[in-house]
């Protein structure tokens, strides 16, 4: 696999103003990648390193080999991008927007109907003119009219209502079947639990873990909720990685995290009248990581 | 690329271009209306005159007859009405392409394309020139009109000299606010620097011309270099003035593009 974005030490400050400390992570080819984070974490100060609006204050960035600051007008060569709540030019149409961000990525006029169409986009408002969500369409229109090798999205959905929400993840897994690499800021985390390979979590401007989505489920809590038809002996679930919240005669729930083997084992020695498993969303995660309770990080970066 | 974002920044300016062209000829015409009248009556007015002292009306561009088409556009029309459309093209133009649209949040978009800085801001500055051709022409096309309309007698081809100084005048307006733009990255501050600068200078000239003992303040004024008059009323064409706002422009210009070639656009 080929780092097609790669940033090593990347930091950036505004004075004294924190943007982003010491990111580092690798966006492999094909894949999609998802970077997570609140307001004000450092998301957007990261995507605009990764395009050389910004210069870094130490660190590298790197997109298909080429610097991202010095280097820039040659790697958009192989990107398309679009912004959370771009700006636009009010006097023009939507379509007039996208063949001027069209022509001046070599698209040829029109490019942006067959994917305006899909969003049910008119191109003949003034932009002026348009809600926010429309607007917004804008943008996720002109990201994936081209074929560049490289999507990079700033909070694409943000304002789209759930028909174009679920139409955009559509394209996005069409995207991806095409072996394009998609790098994707968001708030919405059903969204990047559906469509990203792996996630990258930012708090306060550290990127705190990288992890695929399946091992950032895996390696946290899940919860077992048992009925019995007895009450089970002492020191049944004292195994490793579980944890009992609560046992009253017949009813027990319990944690685990890790491995579950060692504990369906057990349970299937036990006369079990019910069971259910929850996997945490990834909401529950991610909000992890923001509570204050949450277990120390440096144990959960897996990076 | 380069042709796309010229093709646009065009398309932007025209509206503008359009109303300041339609504002400085409608009000050179409306002025030349009155030139046969002043003409007629230049030995009166210069009577009238005489009420104040030299100094005075020299600093508002008064001297000699305004009979005389050169004192009477430069009077009325050339240090009047030019300096402000100058001024507000200028400035609108030149913080357009990097402040205004840094803070609308648009300036991304195009820079995240392939299309490097220097001709996305380039292609916006021959914009900013043509505009102030435009504008400089309406000006003396309205004043050439009117004068024949109302049987003036203005030598036409001495007017249309006015052009290349009008415009370099407003060029150099043009190269400040473009340097200020990118090292500012807010238009309100840019054109606020440039529109207070150049009202500084306008008080600098009429102080230098009413004070001998300060009349060093005109060499660091733009209204110094920008006199019309010699230009219609004896073809000479001002090469020293015309030079000082072409280097002003250009020194403004090329500090603008190189500055925004490294430019960290942080908000």
């Amino acid at each position: 696999m080929t780092a097609v974005i790669e940033a090593t030490g990347l930091t950036k400050w505004y004075g004294k103003r924190r943007g982003v400390v010491d990111v580092g992570f690798a966006v492999e080819e094909g894949e999609v990648f998802g970077f997570l984070g609140p307001n004000g974490a450092g998301k957007t100060t990261t995507i605009r390193l990764l395009l050389g609006a910004l210069r870094p204050s130490a660190g590298r960035a790197t997109i298909f080999g080429l610097d991202a600051w010095t280097q820039a007008p040659e790697a958009h060569r192989r990107v398309a991008f679009v912004g959370s709540d771009p700006g636009y030019l009010g006097e023009l149409t939507a379509g007039a927007q996208l063949d001027y961000v069209g022509a001046l990525r070599g698209l040829p006029s029109g490019a942006w109907k067959p994917v305006a169409e899909r969003f049910g986009l008119d191109p003949t408002v003034q932009l002026k003119k348009l809600s926010r969500g429309n607007r917004q369409k804008i943008g996720v229109v002109s990201a994936f009219m081209g074929q560049e090798p490289l999507l990079v999205m700033d909070e694409p959905t943000s304002g789209l209502d759930p028909l174009m929400q679920r139409e955009f993840l559509t394209i996005l897994s069409e995207t991806r079947a095409a072996g394009r690499t998609v790098f994707l800021s968001s708030h919405n985390l059903p969204e990047v639990e559906r469509s990203c390979d792996r996630v990258g979590i930012i708090r306060e401007g550290r990127v705190i873990d990288i992890s695929s989505v399946q091992a950032l489920l895996a390696g946290h809590w899940r919860s077992v909720n048992l009925v019995l038809g007895a009450p089970p002996p002492n020191g049944t679930f004292e195994l490793p990685g579980v944890e009992v919240i609560s046992a009253s005669a017949r009813d027990v729930h319990l944690m685990v995290r890790g491995d579950v083997n060692p504990l369906l084992h057990r349970i299937a020695t036990l006369d079990v009248y019910d069971v259910s498993i929850t996997t945490p969303e990834i909401e529950d995660i991610f909000l992890r990581y923001y509570d204050d309770g949450a277990q120390p990080l440096a144990e959960e970066v897996t990076a | 690329m380069i042709g796309t974002t010229f093709r646009l920044e065009l398309r932007r300016s025209r509206s503008l271009a359009f109303w300041l062209a339609v504002i400085a000829g409608a009000y050179a015409g409306t002025m030349a209306v009155f030139y046969p009248l002043m003409k007629e009556n230049a030995a009166l007015f210069e009577d009238y005159m005489d009420i104040f002292p030299e100094e005075f009306m020299a600093a508002f561009g008064m001297t000699g007859s305004l009979g005389d088409p050169g004192v009477f556009f430069t009077t009325y029309i050339g240090s009047y009405v030019w300096p402000i459309v100058a001024a507000i093209a200028g400035i609108i133009l030149a913080t357009r392409p990097v402040a205004a649209d840094h803070d609308r949040g648009f300036l991304d978009l195009p820079l995240s394309t392939p299309i490097a800085r220097v001709p996305y801001l380039g292609s916006a500055i021959v914009v900013q020139i043509l505009v102030m051709i435009v504008v400089a022409v309406a000006m003396v096309v309205g004043a050439v009109a009117v004068g024949a309309l109302v049987n003036a007698g203005f030598d036409a081809g001495r007017l249309f000299l006015v052009v290349p100084s009008s415009a370099a005048f407003g060029c150099a307006i043009a190269g400040v606010a473009s340097v200020l733009a990118v090292v500012t990255l807010s238009r309100g501050m840019a054109g606020g620097i440039t529109a207070g600068v150049l009202f500084l200078m306008y008080l600098a000239n009429v102080v230098a011309t009413i004070e001998p003992d300060v009349e060093w303040l005109a060499t660091f004024s733009a209204f110094n270099y920008y006199d019309t008059t010699a230009l219609i009323d004896e073809g000479t064409v001002p090469l020293l003035d015309l030079g000082v706002f072409t280097v002003v422009a250009v020194v403004g210009w090329i500090g603008a593009l190189v500055l925004f070639r490294r430019r960290d656009l942080a908000a």
